[in-house]
């Protein structure tokens, strides 16, 4: 690649973990507390939203992208916000697929533990805030396998972020777009070159979850 | 033991939850259930009749709300389950965890964790992943995170399950002197009546999710009220009869088979009975002051264990047994098939109306 290609390589890479960041920190914020409560309490439609996260695990991201552009669309309920084609919208198209990862994961994580462990803290008379970190500390094995399934899910996706972002140059485009774009252009040299720094990305944040995992894993 | 006298630490009332729905739904319905400080309480009660439920609605699991009112008259209730749990992190760590965000200095919060793992000799693990405890430790844990807190009332399940003998009088020992030393009042279930014996002041004996006794713990071994309860506190020689005379406070009681038992009671001639009578008080050898004879019986069977011989008598139509310590006297001349005479001190013998159905 040439010192310009270096650059932009570098530009969309930043571009990628950027979006893919922020959605993730979103989702993950939104997410584990909606996973915590979905575990942890008994309400009416309880299990519609269970069930509404496990279709959503499965949901193919394409078809997430067009809910998406059909919302942000000129003449969508948010077309005057005029996020199509922008970050914004990738980011927000990337939430809506990490987010159901996140829950599931996290919500299986809250079930797996012990059925007494809730009445024994709460019984211990430990205050609810601290209750809360000790159930995260309980289950943060799950919660960064919820992290990595997520993230991997959205940092090599091409399908919605395409729509609703446009792989505008300088703008919007991503190692995934950029990758798909050189591959329809039979510019596979170049697609290679991005496909080998996406996955060299993807293994990275991977390695350094998984390191974090295995260190807090009990011996 | 402060005393039957003492106010009640927790008392609760009219309870009454319902597990499941039709006709094979399981009701726990207590009307009064009271503990008092200092003093244990052993729950016993055959499966499935609502020992560990009850001890969640006094607990306060909201999974086991129902009806009634549970009332404490200061400090919390705590519990530990029948399977207790270790925390992610430390054994000191985990004995900590009813200490946090309470406002409690930390060189205060560690020297109440490292006196509660001292009083539960695991002070030494205080460092250790508290996943890698055995099944003892963790048990010895649990209990020392819940005395940390110094509640007023401790309500244990089946603290002694998985332990071997060693490990369970262990447990006990220290059990009771954390009790008798912190005033706590403590409920233990178990199914094991040797360590209710051991520990407890009183006993309530559940039965289809209502206390069916409950008392001093001498009185209920004494005083069974129904044969299903003398045969869970171990007066396990059962048999139903008829008054047939009385005075001086004695009265005779006519077996099925025609043997005659004679008990310490107050009853009119005529009156439907059965009588209980504790193995250790059915005597042998009744010519050398076994108290009053019953009759002859045969010797089916002896258990050995060292310590004790369990000897199984055929009796009245009945199977009966009587305890003997092991290599002394009869114990080590008996032999199966051997006929012997058999009696009882009338005052050892329990007499009580006959109710239908009595199960005998």
């Amino acid at each position: 690649m040439t010192d310009v290609a270096a650059a932009e390589l570098a530009e969309i890479s930043l571009r990628t973990l950027r979006v893919s960041g922020t959605a993730l920190v979103i989702a993950v914020v939104l997410g584990v507390p909606a996973a915590i409560a979905l575990g942890t309490r008994r309400f009416t439609g309880r299990g519609l939203l269970v069930t509404a996260v496990n279709a959503g695990m499965g949901a193919p991201p394409v078809v997430v992208g067009l809910g998406v552009a059909m919302l942000l669309w000129r003449s969508g309920p948010f077309g005057g916000l005029s996020l199509m084609y922008s970050v914004t919208a990738m980011v927000a198209a990337q939430v809506l697929i990490a987010l159901p990862l996140v829950v599931g994961i996290t919500l299986a994580a809250v079930g797996a533990l012990d059925d007494d462990w809730h009445l024994q803290v709460r019984t211990l008379g430990v205050p609810r805030g601290i209750r809360l970190w000790l159930l995260v500390r309980e289950i943060r094995m799950g919660l960064l396998a919820a992290v990595l399934a997520a993230l991997g899910g959205i940092l090599s996706e091409v399908g919605a972020v395409q729509m609703v972002g446009g792989n505008l140059v300088g703008e919007t485009r991503v190692l995934s777009t950029a990758i798909l774009m050189n591959t329809g252009m039979g510019r596979f040299d170049t697609a290679l070159g991005l496909a080998a720094v996406l996955l060299g990305l993807t293994f990275l944040l991977a390695g350094l979850l998984t390191a974090v995992q295995q260190g807090g894993r009990p011996r | 033991m402060i005393g039957a006298d003492a106010f009640p630490m927790l008392e609760a009332r009219d309870l009454l939850r319902r597990i499941g729905r039709g006709p094979d739904a399981f009701v726990l319905s207590v009307d009064h259930f009271a503990l008092r400080p200092g003093e244990i309480t052993a729950i016993l009660g055959p499966n499935g009749s609502g020992k560990t439920t009850l001890l969640r609605v006094l607990a306060g699991d909201p999974q086991a709300e129902g009806a009634g009112s549970v009332r404490i008259a200061s400090g919390r209730v705590t519990l530990v389950a029948q399977r207790p749990l270790a925390f992610a992190g430390s054994v000191a760590h985990n004995a900590s965890v009813g200490l946090l965000g309470q406002g409690i200095a930390r060189a205060e919060r560690d020297d109440r964790v490292g006196a509660a793992l001292e009083r539960f000799g695991i002070g030494g693990l205080a460092r250790h992943d508290a996943r890698t405890l055995s099944g003892g430790e963790l048990r010895r844990l649990a209990l020392a995170r819940a005395f940390v807190i110094e509640p007023s009332v401790l309500l244990l399940d089946e603290p002694f399950d998985d332990l071997d003998a060693e490990g369970q009088r262990r447990l006990s020992l220290d059990l009771l002197r954390a009790v008798r030393e912190t005033g706590v009042a403590l409920a233990v279930v178990t199914h094991d009546l040797s360590r209710a014996l051991l520990l407890a002041d009183r006993i309530a004996v559940l039965a289809g999710g209502r206390i069916a006794q409950a008392g001093p713990r001498d009185e209920v071994l004494a005083r069974p009220t129904t044969p299903a309860i003398a045969r869970l506190v171990g007066m396990t020689n059962l048999a139903p009869g008829r008054v047939v005379a009385q005075g001086d406070g004695v009265v005779e009681i006519e077996l099925d088979s025609g043997h005659v038992v004679a008990g310490a009671a107050m009853l009119p001639v005529g009156a439907q009975v059965w009588i209980g009578i504790r193995p250790e008080h059915l005597k042998l050898d009744v010519a050398r002051g076994g108290g009053r004879a019953i009759g002859s019986a045969r010797v089916e069977t002896l258990l050995d264990d060292g310590l004790v011989t369990v000897v199984a008598l055929a009796l009245a139509g009945r199977s009966f047994t009587t305890h003997l310590l092991s290599g002394r006297g009869l114990a080590k001349h008996l032999r199966a098939g051997d006929a012997i005479d058999v009696g009882v001190v009338p005052e050892q013998v329990h007499v009580r109306m006959l109710d239908e159905p009595h199960g005998l």
